[in-house]
């Protein structure tokens, strides 16, 4: 390659399958933008093909795991150092192994229980389809998979960047950015590859191999929409278990083996610092790996979805609605590439500062937005999308921006608020402890106005003041804006867990002083990013729940429409349709001859609920309580093939006119603030965000309890240890770490999955409506506040460390480690659970809108509530 | 296993015998003997020319009871005595210092003869004094001088010995305590300095009868400083450099605040 010109040496670098791949496309059969390339949507021809551009998806997909493959292979290819560096990072190695064998195991029952339960769901109670179930254990297993490659990676690149740092300090931070880049990339490609390989099998596979109907593109969305939960159920093990592990390992290593023993950090005589490396992985990088994986799998399934219904609200052709489906999938693609770009621009000069060294991260976002920004003008052109899109995608980068940067002044010792609480600490820890509360609670404005100013310019300028699903879409692309650059914006997390672990191998193993020096300010800068990654994760998880919200009304309409098609009626011989009243204001209207093969009923079904007059059209009811009566209805139907069917006696062609807008649903279900159970539903969505956050921290604490009185029984029972004659026991600490964080992790996640079933079965659809408001606003500002509060807490201690207020040995010292220790479980456990709680709430409620559609309005009744 | 004699010379002294080298003695008293964790935070300990200690002590009966333990361990330690301790020993038994942190980690510093360098250009001087008193006073007078002082018997009060440390006194140029010092009651700490760098002020003056230790080690200036009205014996601390880049591990700890 060294013969090439410079400017051509990075096309030599794009691997050979890439290139093969890229001709195969452009020898596919398909058509160009703008071509009638889905124009047999519709039809029942099942024959369809795929646009080219549609491949550049997958081809991203596939390109991040290639890249995440050669980083990880250079970076394999390097030297672990000597034998007590293997040793350490053997230890290290095993521990973050021992935790996913375990977790892979409960999660591995949860997933069989569940699975089970959603094919009762969708086979036995017609509510939900049933391929979710299969997409669950997807979903749920290339998460899973992300985090073992993430946390396999980081464990192998800890020793072998503090070998590097030995040569020099970029050689060091190109191993840890590259073993931080294997999570980004490995999480986004397995992501969009999940989505992708199912949209493909949906959409030109599955009717194929079972013989069925082609589903639309809207009963693709809808279900697919329904994927996330796999991801959202391995992230909440993942954030929850992970976030427990980590700190009951580091409070405990604290505790004992600093306070107690007066063990500095990162000495191998402290039974729990290897359980503490182990947590630092377990935290940030399979945790926050998960946390994202989900975010960003959300992002573009809800963007999807709301995609479609705006498309066909806005009564636009097939193409269209086949466009803004897979926009937010090939935005994330063009993220994909740029974050590639942006990974290799990431580097550090031997002379570099802190500040040069961050400088150099934030030109890697900054390529990487800017290319984002490029290659979403060429999405938006070729697709035909409204250019608002590309607005849409500018607020999310911005946003994303904005958000870590307000967590930076919010946690960082160069700005005033952690200044603030770190002289409170010349009064002791009571004060320390009041600063940061109300720091934290300050901090939260950033971050929610710049959510609140990009919620309303996103849906603004998409039209959403006229038209809400439009304005919803544009919300949903913001999502997917900000989590474009994921890959890259992930690796500056993951590489803080490596770069720390170096820093520990460097002090255990008694490197030389210029590599602990190096591998120091690569662990500060590690520091830096951990906060803003911080932000970005709360700030993501915000607006995918935002995005999923909107889409739980679609839920519901498909929900509705599934109760409806497993009602069938036969229509009579002499009527061109019949209409089943289901009770509640919801009827079923059939058309003949759709009782036929699986899934036929569906496509020429519709339901319909009762609406106000202006919307309605007055049908007679021919079967049910209400039969011979005339009633007022609106269609929310499904099948646009219905429009094809030409059932002009039921005034067919005009339902796609008067499908049932999103008000429609609001009205139906009296969505409104005056209705107690709305009212209801917000207060115990904010009862959940405190319950959640409480089960969390408790669990820290009893835990961190088990880690303490271990550490204290090796101390008292190994005499050697001290004396560096004997061996701590690291195997149990990590163990106790394990079984603990498995074991309190249970209450909080049942708590998570079961509130929102029962709050749709109890309190309907508007319960659900309230729930999931009270849990993304409050939850959203309680993550944020304990985020920044945490952070602000180290930050502070820092700051006192590093010889102001007193320094090391001060009261202030001690005050501001009783500040880090009570903010440890804010920033790293009940903070970032929070995320998964704001969108797992929403895609549970979403999954099972079906069941609350059906049941809840007999629950209801049957309780007197109406 | 041949028998060290040892001076413990903070918060409480004793003349101990001992089969433990420096390393392991003073890990053995920081971690206490059951190595729990709540150990005595950190120590001082002198090694001690047994051939120069002279007759208060009885060195044949230690030497009879200093001996390994059934199972073939060495003896920890068998104490010879345990008050008025250092002013029994000539100045000519003592040997090297070591400094043991919470966690057990030992550094040996010798006496120099080396002159003791000036103070930096801090208005006045901080003593922790060790051993037999232990109050903290601010002093115009230098580690010697000071000595002189405390040690002179027509003074009222005086001590027949005093082993100290000399403390970081810096000064911002506002005339504040500098930032990085961990000392509580910093007013008071100033105030004091304004007292002994007055004109017509005194020349000593107590800050505190009993001080908190926070941070002990990182804030040693010039180092330790042994003596009585013939001799003083100057212990110099290394710097944060030597420290840092020759002794890490032991920095590392006596550095960590607690």
């Amino acid at each position: 390659m060294t013969h090439l010109p410079a400017c051509l040496r990075p096309i030599a670098c794009v691997p050979l399958p890439v290139v093969l791949l890229l001709v195969l496309l452009f020898l596919l059969p398909g058509s160009a933008p703008g071509q009638d390339a889905a124009s047999e949507l519709f039809e029942a021809d099942p024959e369809r093909t795929l646009p080219w551009w549609w491949f550049f998806a997958p081809l991203s997909a596939f390109l991040a795991l290639f890249s995440a493959f050669l980083f990880y292979r250079s970076i394999m290819k390097q030297s672990e150092g000597n034998e007590r560096m293997k040793e350490i990072a053997s230890y290290v190695r095993e521990g973050a192994y021992a935790y996913l064998r375990r977790q892979y195991y409960v999660v591995g029952i949860f997933f069989a229980v569940v699975f089970v339960l959603l094919l009762l769901i969708s086979l036995g109670l017609h509510v939900q389809h049933y391929l979710v179930a299969f997409a669950f254990l997807t979903g749920g297993f290339f998460s899973g998979l992300a985090g073992f490659f993430g946390m396999k990676t980081a464990t192998s690149s800890a020793a072998r960047t503090a070998r590097a740092a030995e040569q020099s300090l970029d050689s060091g931070l190109r191993v840890a950015f590259r073993a931080g880049s294997v999570m980004g990339l490995t999480v986004v490609g397995l992501a969009l590859l999940d989505n992708t390989m199912w949209f493909f099998y949906l959409y030109m596979v599955h009717h194929h191999l079972l013989g069925v109907e082609p589903m639309n593109l809207e009963t693709i969305a809808m279900v697919m929409l329904c994927f996330g939960i796999g991801a959202s159920s391995q992230a909440l093990f993942a954030r929850v278990g992970g976030g427990i592990f980590t700190k009951a390992a580091d409070v405990g290593a604290d505790l004992v083996g600093k306070v107690e023993a007066g063990i500095p950090e990162d000495d191998p005589r402290n039974p729990a610092t290897i359980a503490d490396n182990v947590g630092d992985n377990v935290g940030d990088v399979a945790g926050m790996g998960a946390d994202l994986y989900e975010s960003y799998s959300g992002a573009i399934l809800a963007s999807s979805a709301l995609g479609v219904a705006a498309a066909a609200g806005m009564g636009l052709g097939v193409n269209e609605v086949f466009s803004y489906m897979v926009a937010p999938a090939l935005l994330a693609a063009v993220g994909i590439a740029a974050s590639v770009i942006g990974i290799m621009t990431v580097r550090g000069r031997e002379d570099a500062t802190m500040g040069a060294l961050l400088k150099s991260l934030d030109r890697g976002i900054h390529v990487a937005s800017a290319l984002v920004i490029i290659g979403a003008i060429g999405v938006v052109w070729a697709l035909g999308l409204p250019w608002s899109v590309l607005f849409a995608i500018i607020i999310g980068l911005v946003l994303g921006i904005l958000i870590g940067k307000g967590t930076e002044r919010a946690t960082a010792a160069e700005y005033r608020p952690t200044r603030n609480i770190a002289e409170q600490s010349s009064t002791g820890p009571a004060t320390l402890i009041i600063a940061g509360i109300a720091e934290g609670m300050l901090s939260v404005w950033i971050p929610i106005l710049a959510v609140c100013g990009g919620m309303l310019l996103a849906f603004g300028i998409s039209g959403g003041f006229t038209d809400v699903l439009p304005g919803l879409y544009g919300i949903g692309i913001a999502a997917v804006g900000m989590l474009s650059t994921l890959g890259l914006t992930l690796a500056t997390d993951a590489y803080g867990p490596v770069s720390d672990n170096a820093g520990g191998i460097a002090e255990m193993a008694d490197m030389p002083k210029h590599v602990r020096e190096r591998t120091d300010m690569l662990d500060a800068l590690g520091n830096t990013t951990a906060a803003i990654g911080k932000g970005f994760a709360i700030g993501s998880a915000a607006l995918t729940a935002l995005a999923l919200l909107a889409s739980y009304v679609e839920a519901v309409r498909v929900g509705m429409h599934r109760e409806t098609a497993a009602a069938y009626v036969t229509p009579a011989e002499d009527r061109p349709y019949a209409v089943h009243d289901l009770g509640y204001g919801k009827f079923g209207i059939y058309i003949p001859g759709s009782d036929g093969v699986a899934d036929h009923n569906k496509l020429y079904t519709f339901s319909a609920i009762e609406t106000r007059n202006q919307h309605s059209r007055r049908m007679e009811v021919t079967d049910g309580p209400r039969s011979g009566e005339t009633v007022d209805l609106v269609i929310a139907e499904m099948g646009n093939r219905a429009r094809m069917a030409e059932i002009s006696d039921i005034d067919g062609t005009m339902l796609a006119e008067y499908r049932a807008t999103l008000k429609d649903f609001m009205y139906f279900y009296d969505i409104t603030l005056t209705n107690p159970r709305v009212l209801v539903g917000v207060f115990l969505g904010v009862l959940m965000v405190f319950m959640f956050s409480s089960l969390t921290m408790m669990a820290v604490g009893r835990a961190a309890s088990s880690m303490v009185n271990e550490v204290r029984r090796q101390f008292r029972e190994k005499t050697g240890i001290m004396l560096g004659t004997e061996k701590p026991d690291y195997e149990r600490c990590v163990a106790i770490s394990t079984a603990g964080a498995q074991r309190e992790m249970v209450l909080p996640s049942v708590l998570a999955l079961s509130v929102p079933i029962l709050t749709g079965l109890l309190l309907d659809v508007g319960g659900v409506m309230g729930l999931l408001v009270g849990t993304l606003t409050a939850g959203f500002a309680v993550a944020v506040f304990m985020a920044n509060s945490g952070g602000a807490w180290d930050n502070a201690k820092k700051y006192v460390e590093a010889g102001n207020l007193g320094g090391k040995g001060s009261d202030a010292h001690k005050a501001t480690v009783v500040g880090d220790t009570v903010g440890d479980p804010f920033k790293d456990t009940s903070g970032p659970s929070l995320n998964i709680l704001i969108k797992l709430t929403s895609i549970v409620s979403i999954v099972v809108a079906g069941l609350v559609v059906k049941y809840s309005p007999t629950i209801s009744q049957f309780l007197g509530m109406g | 296993m041949d028998m060290r004699l040892y001076l413990i010379c903070n918060r409480f002294e004793a003349l101990v015998a001992s089969q433990l080298c420096p390393e392991d003695f003073g890990a053995y008293l920081a971690t206490g003997p059951l190595r729990q964790t709540t150990g005595e935070g950190e120590v001082l300990f002198i090694e001690i020319d047994q051939d120069k200690v002279g007759e208060p002590f009885d060195l044949e009966w230690a030497r009879r009871h200093c001996v390994p333990h059934s199972d073939g361990s060495p003896k920890r330690s068998k104490y010879l005595s345990i008050y008025r301790v250092l002013e029994h020993i000539p100045m000519e038994a003592y040997g090297t210092l070591h400094m043991t942190t919470r966690d057990g980690r030992v550094l040996g510093v010798d006496h120099t003869d080396k002159p003791i360098p000036a103070n930096g250009g801090t208005p006045a001087n901080m003593y922790m004094e060790l051993s037999p008193i232990k109050p903290l006073v601010v002093s115009c007078l230098q580690p010697a001088e000071f000595i002189q002082l405390l040690t002179d018997f027509s003074n009222p009060i005086h001590v027949p010995k005093l082993f100290m440390a000399d403390m970081l006194v810096d000064t911002e140029p506002d005339g504040h305590l500098a930032a990085y010092l961990p000392y509580p009651n910093r007013e008071h700490i100033e105030d004091c300095l304004r007292q002994v760098t007055s004109k017509g002020g005194k020349a000593t003056k107590i800050v505190n009868r009993n001080p908190a230790r926070g941070g002990f080690f990182r804030t040693i200036r010039r180092g330790f400083f042994l003596g009585d009205q013939t001799q003083v014996l100057y212990y110099p601390f290394p710097d944060k450099d030597t420290l840092d880049e020759y002794h890490h591990k032991w920095w590392r700890s006596a550095s960590l605040g607690w």
